[in-house]
């Protein structure tokens, strides 16, 4: 009897590995302090994959195919991303991976998925390490084939667009702040990298740094304001940028806040409250109506997951359209195989009309002397949001009448 | 760089340097009575504030939280004394280094279950909108840290000149088994020091939260430069640990500006070093003759 049923069992389990699904992996830190990113991706990709799987899945060959998640949360922790992405690379039939909120999570584990072939999609991590790992180093070539691709704008972009506005505001001089974390080190990097690019207009007249949990920041926002600093350019993560934002308002210095996107992260808007109305950071999605398709979204989302407020608008807006876009490429490569879909996404034929943007060919065939071959975002897609009042909103009308007009047609 | 803003970092980095020289006063408490110390202070004054957060949140006004903030303190502190370190003296071992680390590890993640990883706000009637005092910007909340401290160590050092519960406290410190032959029960008087210092704890937790937000994480930086004052000042300076508390803050602040911001942390550990090569019982610490 026990042996009837020990095959029975058996039985039953291969039928479901011949189920007929794609496996996609959902990953991100579901909690502690990254998690209103990771939530709000996972969140945005499920809605994706219900509206697909309610239509009846995607047409693979003959058949219509459902799309199966597996959810892992990595909890932010390198060791823990190393653990999970040798979990998936070994899992049979898995089709793809989307999610990774933290470069140190992508740069512990993407390489496990490289080995096997398995086709990532990272969203919304923008440390630029994540894929310039993959490039050729003198010594050292990278890949010829890469399943790595991304789906954010990169700190690259974010850093071009926070000088940009100071340089278009006529600002002259500036002070950089940033954390002492990895994050903060490269992100001022590529501001300086972006001043000389941008042709020097921008004179640096203080650099300051903190540590992670620092909360007294009057000796850097003083020197910045004796100094004569019209700007903070700055980089690092919510909470200490909010002590920033609330010594500032302390100390009467009322100079515009520009940085990078944890400037429109719930843990800075509620933190610093009316003192952070005014910060200027990059965004792909704000979460306004404009569009139908945007309002759409918007209301699916809050209705799915009961919320009034999106937790993060961007990771929810890239989670969404990067299963639309990894959609497309299952359906182009007619397989599951992630190999196949991996070609499919170097070259997608069709359009792929996501809630950020309307998506012709977002990557090409992996160069590794090229990153942007494997990034979708442009400067285009990318636009100015303003803390204001508890939410982020357009910084310039002119965006919101851009991206309205898209939608209009 | 003018004096203005010379005195204004100061100013800042020292009423910070208060809160490192209040947790610091509760190393002391302990200390005194038993020679123990509480490695997981800060967890208390991290666990103290999110539970006063939390009664904030229910809707209880904030006068009425405070008390409520300050007992649950003082009953963690007592938490600690049975768990961790009771045993421990009992059987005279140092194993009470490791079972506070523990304990405080305990509070660490039970926090991070129970109210999650984020760093949040703290709601408080004191006004933040700066006051000009001498040239110098200060805010309310500043100024409730200043009072805050010294009221709640002088309250702390009356009861201990004054009332019969004090001078068994006084009489332990000097000399627990002197003491016991007289009659005071040491065992009780540890306990009360503990209950003391996770109340200290509790005050310090619900003062700095409206300007350093409640997490998880609020204290592991804090209690770091707390021990560096205690050490410095001296494990039974009393008043001493604010002196040091407000220097190291104000050096702290200065170290930023002069040095650079990445140097911040410096002046703690220097002072660390030197105290404890130059002078180990501490700045204001008494050296004890033992005889034989």
């Amino acid at each position: 009897m026990k042996r009837l049923l020990g095959l029975l069992l058996c039985l039953s389990a291969t039928q479901v590995l011949a189920a007929d699904t794609i496996k996609l992996a959902l990953t991100g830190p579901y909690s502690g302090g990254s998690a209103p990113m990771g939530v709000s991706g996972r969140d945005g990709s499920k809605l994706a994959i219900a509206e697909i799987n309610a239509a009846g899945g995607i047409q693979v060959g003959k058949k219509k195919l459902k799309i199966e998640v597996i959810e892992r949360d990595d909890e932010a922790k390198n060791e823990r991303g190393a653990l999970i992405a040798q979990e998936l690379a070994a899992m049979p039939g898995l089709s793809g991976v989307i999610g990774s909120v933290n470069t140190g999570v992508v740069m512990a584990g993407d390489k496990h998925l490289q080995e096997k072939g398995i086709t990532k999609i990272i969203t919304p991590a923008a440390g630029s390490s994540s894929m310039t790992q993959w490039l050729d180093r003198p010594g050292v070539p990278g890949p010829k084939q890469l399943s790595i691709f991304r789906f954010a704008a990169h700190d690259g972009i974010q850093a071009a667009m926070v000088v940009e506005e100071a340089v278009n505001r006529k600002l002259t001089k500036v002070a950089i702040f940033a954390d002492a974390t990895n994050y903060g080190a490269s992100g001022r990097d590529d501001m300086l990298d972006q001043i000389k690019k941008q042709g020097n207009k921008l004179e640096v007249v203080a650099s300051e740094k903190w540590a992670i949990g620092d909360k007294d920041m009057t000796a850097q926002i003083l020197k910045a304001k004796a100094l004569g600093a019209q700007a903070i350019l700055i980089w690092g993560i919510g909470p200490e940028l909010a002590a920033i934002a609330n010594g500032m308002a302390k100390l009467g210095f009322q100079v515009p806040l520009i940085g990078g996107w944890p400037l429109s992260m719930s843990n800075f808007v509620d933190n610093a409250g009316a003192n952070g109305n005014g910060a200027l950071m990059p965004q792909t999605f704000i979460e306004e109506p404009i569009t139908p398709r945007a309002k759409a979204f918007i209301e699916a989302y809050h209705k799915a997951f009961g919320v009034t407020r999106i937790p993060s608008p961007v990771s929810a807006a890239q989670g969404y359209d990067a299963v639309l876009i990894f959609a497309a490429a299952v359906k182009q490569a007619g397989s599951t195989n992630s190999l196949k879909i991996r070609d499919a996404l170097e070259d997608l034929k069709q359009p792929v009309d996501g809630v950020i943007a309307l998506w012709k060919k977002p990557y090409s065939r992996w160069n590794p002397t090229d990153v942007t071959t494997h990034e979708a975002f442009r400067r285009e897609q990318t636009i100015m949001g303003k803390v204001q009042d508890g939410r982020v909103v357009f910084a310039n009308e002119a965006d919101k009448a851009r991206l309205a007009r898209r939608g209009a047609k | 760089m003018p004096f203005s803003i010379v005195a204004q970092i100061a100013v800042s980095g020292a009423l910070m340097g208060l809160v490192y020289a209040l947790v610091a006063y509760g190393f002391q408490l302990t200390y005194a009575t038993s020679k123990s110390i509480n490695f997981g202070q800060g967890e208390l004054v991290m666990v103290s504030a999110f539970v006063s957060l939390t009664l904030i949140n229910t809707g209880l006004p904030y006068w009425a939280v405070v008390p409520l903030g300050l007992l649950f303190g003082a009953l963690l502190g007592l938490v600690v004394e049975r768990t961790a370190v009771r045993l421990a003296l009992e059987q005279k071992s140092e194993g009470w280094i490791l079972l506070s680390i523990i304990v405080g590890l305990f509070f660490f993640s039970a926090a991070e279950n129970i109210w999650g990883r984020d760093d949040r706000p703290f709601p408080t009637p004191i006004p933040s909108a700066p006051i000009r005092i001498l040239g110098v910007e200060v805010t309310g909340l500043e100024i409730s840290v200043l009072v805050g401290v010294l009221a709640i160590m002088g309250i702390i050092e009356v009861f201990k000149r004054k009332t019969l519960m004090g001078k068994a406290f006084e009489a332990v410190s000097a000399d627990s088994d002197a003491a016991r032959l007289m009659g005071v029960s040491a065992s009780h008087t540890v306990m009360l020091s503990y209950a003391l210092s996770g109340l200290v704890a509790a005050v310090a937790g619900i003062l700095v939260s409206p300007i350093t937000t409640v997490g998880p994480t609020m204290a592991s930086a804090m209690i770091l430069k707390a021990f560096s004052v205690a050490v410095v000042a001296g494990l039974d300076s009393g008043f001493g640990v604010v002196l040091v508390g407000v220097v190291l803050g104000a050096l702290e602040g200065l170290a930023s500006l002069y040095i650079g911001s990445g140097w911040r942390e410096a002046p703690g550990l220097v002072l660390l070093i030197l105290a404890l090569a130059v002078r180990p019982t501490g700045v204001f610490g008494k050296s004890v003759i033992r005889k034989v």
